[in-house]
């Protein structure tokens, strides 16, 4: 103890060094935003997207590029599955630490300009580092949001029915533009009788076509501000497929559950989906047998209500690089290499460039391409549906709720009443 | 909430060490004893600063602020507004935080109780003395080192999907239910399954309690000519009744926090986090989807201040209840 003073002192001093070593050093990391400027100029920026292993490889071909022909921009990249995309950017931007461009999505829109997240683009477009010119079927439009352009799109999809071909062959279902609901309905009943397999994976949980399905009455799922049906006509809708449900015109939803991330079309369980065309190429990589897309039903025998919807780049208002990040988003739409890396796995490209650029080859894209012509062709295309802030809660409650009725836990009135409350309290109406 | 159960001990350590020590510090003068008492204490709260400073900022401060956002409406973009005990009555009024409650009582109440069961079964076989022991004790124990990770309760959702393991065993016996993790009845089931499997922990603790129990009492009783069954209700039982009362608190504390098993084996990554019509969505889950999925940071806040309460309730009243059934010997603790 006596001689063990000094040492016992310096011990002491030093822990305290480097107690106030580790301290500064967690501070200088937890403020180390250097904004990703380097010292020869080089500028970082960051950019992050929703989708899967395949898509994260065609995009890193193409940042390649990028980086290439803009040898002071680095870009760093991050992806996750769709809900997860969300959180971690929810969590991310209301840190004030949102990725400097990222893919974006109608539903998301007014939801992260009313947060005060999205650069409005229209600056740079005047700067001169963003051509707003050139895009097809007045897509430019498809991001502006009160004057505001909040999101440039690079591909174009709509909703499709998507079919196991051998399946609508053995059952004689053949469907044609300007079926109704009705041929639908008995198409199902064809396949679960002459193959055994359900005719389909539970379209009444789908958001997007439930809307179409209004839009084709005169209706909408939202207007502006709300939900724009009333509980009568989901109460019509749900009771149809509570009935579905229990003939076997549905897939079994406890199945359907369990193959989850898989979809219920690539593993055998139904004979057909409904879901974005530019999905398609997914149900080819998963499953075994051959797809194809077939029109929507309609009530009327000639309109499908269907619009085409697209996904975007979006930049963050907290970017220090608008320039940068406005470069990158006009490379990505106009440059026709990228459009033949990315194919249609994003849609069809949203400019005439890359679409004249690409020229698919495979029988899955060739029919992608041919869908969306034959909707233009059709006259089926309409102004898109409104989607104000809170649609994305709606969207997942909706399907939520859908499987619960769907699996037997809720009668169709207390589905409709739990997603009216719960879509109030999403909506603020 | 562990630290409730380790008060006993540590407050024990305190005061043992703040008693005036005569014998074997060396005579000095008060005064310099005050200075070198001081300075080493000086040199205890250096030492521990790291720890102190982690504790303020991560653990104090945030509680702090999460009881504070507990009565505001808060989405983390706009600042907080306070709307009083609103979340609180939105919570009650609402289906969904009521089932979520349902079941995790009904995971906790069927859980724990399943989960110590097996750790004593198991304990008392392997108290006994026999060759090979020692495997036999990191055998049964290693379950409850790897199963709280992520990987585990992925295998736990493939073994419980339909045609799996689970699903071909049944029907070998003719029972046809399917995979449990589709069916918003059974999935929480295969949680509970998960934590019965995990039962090493408690089971290390109950072989230690075992090992305490005097033998002299054992063999007393055989000479009275007591069974086996009879042994163990009246001599093992009331012996090791305070290491059942730790480990009754403990689990019950650790099944009303479940959240990671039940967040994969519900469906996890990319996936409705919660199972088939919220069947496996314990009450953390739903407070996760409120949180993160809704941005409802205010009312998710305050469902985390309701659980601690309850959990804090359900704490007094095991220990209330100890009086009537945990024995403790005379003159120990």
């Amino acid at each position: 103890m006596v001689n063990g003073r000094n040492v016992e002192r310096r011990t002491v001093l030093k822990a305290a060094g480097a107690t106030a070593a580790t301290l500064g050093l967690a501070a200088t990391t937890g403020c180390g935003g250097d904004g990703g400027v380097s010292a020869d100029g080089t500028v970082t920026i960051r950019y992050a997207w929703w989708g899967a292993e395949d898509r994260a490889q065609r995009i890193r071909k193409t940042i390649a590029l990028f980086e290439k022909k803009y040898p002071k921009i680095k870009v760093k990249t991050d992806f996750q599955p769709y809900l997860d995309f969300w959180k971690k950017f929810n969590t991310q931007a209301s840190g004030g630490n949102p990725p400097d461009v990222f893919q974006n999505a109608v539903g998301f829109l007014r939801k992260y300009d009313a947060k005060n997240v999205l650069l409005d683009l229209g600056e740079q477009v005047e700067a001169g580092h963003l051509r707003m010119e050139g895009f097809r079927a007045g897509l430019e439009k498809f991001g502006e949001i009160d004057g505001k352009l909040l999101g440039v799109p690079v591909g174009s999809n709509s909703m499709a029915l998507v079919i196991d071909k051998p399946v609508y062959t053995k059952a004689g279902v053949k469907p044609e533009q300007g079926w109704t609901w009705d041929d639908f309905e008995a198409g199902m009943r064809k396949i679960r009788d002459r193959t055994g397999r359900a005719g389909d994976s539970g379209m009444y949980g789908v958001m997007y076509l439930y809307d179409l399905y209004l839009r084709q009455n005169g209706k909408a799922f939202f207007t502006a501000d709300g939900l724009g049906f009333t509980e009568a006509d989901l109460t019509d809708w749900w009771t149809r497929a509570e009935q579905g449900v229990e003939q076997g015109l549905y897939a079994d939803p406890k199945k359907v559950a369990q193959i989850k991330p898989k979809s219920a079309l690539a593993a055998e369980l139904c004979g057909s989906e409904f879901t974005w065309d530019n999905f398609t190429v997914r149900y080819s990589a998963e499953g075994k047998s051959e797809y194809a897309l077939a029109p929507i039903p309609t009530t009327d025998g000639k309109k499908t209500g269907q619009y085409l919807g697209s996904l975007m780049l979006s930049a963050s208002k907290r970017t220090r690089h608008p320039k940068e990040v406005a470069q990158f988003i006009d490379f990505m739409v106009h440059d026709p290499e990228v459009a033949r890396i990315m194919g249609y796995d994003r849609g069809v490209p949203a400019t005439q460039a890359q679409f004249d650029a690409y020229q698919p080859t495979d029988e899955v894209n060739k029919a992608i391409a041919a869908y969306e012509e034959s909707l233009v062709e059709a006259g089926v295309l309409e102004p898109i549906t409104p989607h104000p802030n809170g649609a994305d809660i709606c969207e997942s409650a909706f399907l939520r709720i859908a499987e619960e009725l769907g699996l037997g836990k809720r009668s169709v009135d207390e589905a409709v009443q739990q997603f009216f409350t719960e879509s109030k309290t999403a909506l603020g109406t | 909430m562990g630290t409730t159960v380790t008060h006993a001990p540590a407050r024990e350590a305190l005061s043992r060490d703040s008693e005036p020590r005569h014998g074997p510090v060396k005579p000095a003068r008060p005064a310099a004893l005050k200075r070198r008492r001081r300075r080493e204490n000086l040199a205890g709260y250096l030492f521990m600063s790291p720890w102190i400073a982690g504790f303020l900022l991560l653990t104090a401060g945030p509680m702090v602020a999460s009881l504070y956002f507990a009565f505001t409406d808060y989405n983390l973009f706009d600042p907080p507004r306070w709307i009083g005990l609103d979340n609180f009555s939105e919570m009650f009024g609402d289906p969904r935080w009521r089932h979520s409650v349902q079941v995790t009582l009904w995971y906790v109440v069927v859980g724990t109780p399943l989960k110590l069961i097996a750790a004593l079964g198991v304990a008392l076989l392997l108290a006994q003395k026999r060759r090979g022991q020692a495997f036999y004790r990191a055998a049964f124990y290693a379950p409850s080192l790897i199963g709280a990770s992520v990987s585990v309760a992925i295998v736990w959702k493939a073994i419980f999907s339909d045609d799996a393991v689970v699903d071909r065993t049944q029907q070998l016996f003719g029972i046809d239910v399917g995979g449990w993790t589709g069916d918003p009845d059974m999935i929480i089931y295969a949680l509970v399954a998960l934590t019965v499997w995990q039962f090493g922990a408690p089971m290390v603790i109950f072989l230690a309690g075992l090992k305490q129990v005097p033998r002299e009492l054992y063999e007393a009783a055989e000479v009275d000519g007591a069974g086996t069954l009879r042994r163990f209700w009246n001599i093992t039982l009331p012996m090791i009744s305070p290491v059942l009362f730790f480990n009754v608190l403990l689990e019950t504390i650790h099944s009303f926090q479940i959240f990671s098993s039940a967040y994969i084996v519900g469906g996890g990554a990319g996936g409705n986090a919660c199972g088939p019509a919220d069947g496996s969505m314990v009450y953390t889950c739903y407070l996760y989807v409120q949180g993160f999925e809704n941005s409802r940071m205010g009312l998710a806040s305050a469902m985390a201040w309701l659980l601690l309460i309850a959990v804090a309730l359900v704490t007094a009243v095991l220990f209330w209840s100890q009086k009537r059934w945990v024995h403790y010997e005379e003159g120990a603790a």
